[in-house]
């Protein structure tokens, strides 16, 4: 009783929520990764990822199929993915037309479970 | 100007991953072409047609089972012009856990067949067929679009009056779940009903 009470205090409460601000923070790496991070944020490029992860492979119409983009805006997408290191890229033939077959890796995988993290962690935050 | 209102960080995050999870969903699952389900359907309507000819009446079991592979070939074709066979191959691959999901059910009604054919209950085989098919597809609908799962609860129903209703009725009903609900349901997917939340 005594202890809810405490932890009703304005310090105590204020030192939770710095708490939990930390733990949100924490998700966020400040090094050479973070840069790449930020690369998922974008909603395409997030939708490519998370479709990736649970597909072991899928063609460039299969994704351009899924998200109703045009072949200009996911092949941007997907290039700076592949840039990144976060997905891989094999083009080949398939009854003498071309096909592009898009994988995830497992850098990628990591930066999507950062992202979950960290998304997970905000919402602990904000709703304690 | 009035302030911008703001935006929880919360309710942010939340609609973030609801999109992480339908892009997962989507990814992981077979796009059935509605045009498989009218095929299929047609044959059934073909079937049912045939088997209430009287001439034909007696015939009714092999007029059936020679239109279940000529349909399952047609729809299966379809299938696979948006799912190349290679993904019925790979493990965890969409396609392959719609097969997995598909096929015990449809190994069930098989042998359920054998033992109903060589026992001579062959008034039972129209509601073990419509039964065993719609839970097929009740289990197949994970790994495709969800209105399948509905399509399969109306199977499940037809088999279970079939299961109970008079001789007389057992080819109508037949040809009301092979066939109309075949049509109905691959008219609806066609037009882009699919029971997923948007």
């Amino acid at each position: 009783m005594a202890a809810k009470a405490k932890a009703r205090t304005p310090a105590a409460a204020n030192e939770r929520q710095r708490r939990k601000l930390e733990a949100v923070a924490s998700t966020t790496r400040d090094d050479a990764e973070s840069k790449f991070d930020r690369l998922i944020y974008e909603r395409v490029r997030l939708g490519i990822m998370s479709a990736l992860a649970v597909r072991e492979e899928m063609s460039f119409n299969d994704l351009k199929g899924l998200f109703d983009i045009s072949d200009g805006n996911l092949g941007a997408h997907a290039r700076k993915l592949e840039d990144a290191g976060y997905v891989t890229c094999t083009k080949s033939f398939e009854d003498r037309r071309p096909r592009t077959v898009y994988s995830i890796t497992s850098q990628g995988k990591a930066a999507l479970n950062r992202y979950l993290d960290h998304v997970e962690a905000v919402i602990r935050a904000t709703r304690g | 100007m009035p302030p911008a209102k703001p935006v929880n960080l919360d309710v942010h995050a939340i609609a973030t991953l609801r999109y992480i999870r339908a892009s997962m969903d989507a990814a992981g699952s077979v796009a059935v072409p509605g045009s498989a389900g009218i095929v299929m359907g047609s044959v059934g309507v073909v079937a049912t047609g045939l088997s209430l000819v009287p001439q034909l009446q007696a015939y009714w079991l092999w007029i059936w089972l020679a239109a279940a592979p000529v349909a399952v070939l047609g729809g299966g074709l379809l299938l696979a012009r948006s799912a190349s066979l290679r993904s019925f191959v790979i493990p965890g691959t969409p396609a392959r856990k719609l097969a997995l999901g598909l096929l015990p059910c449809l190994f069930a009604g098989a042998v359920m067949s054998v033992v109903l054919w060589s026992a001579g209950h062959l008034t039972a085989l129209p509601g073990t067929w419509l039964l065993l098919y719609g839970s097929a597809l009740v289990s197949a609908s994970v790994s495709t679009l969800p209105i399948v799962a509905s399509m399969g609860l109306f199977f499940v129903a037809l088999g279970i009056a079939a299961l109970v209703a008079p001789g007389s009725l057992h080819i109508p009903l037949l040809g009301l779940g092979f066939g109309g609900l075949h049509i109905l349901f691959g008219f609806l997917i066609a037009r882009g009903v699919h029971g997923r939340e948007s």
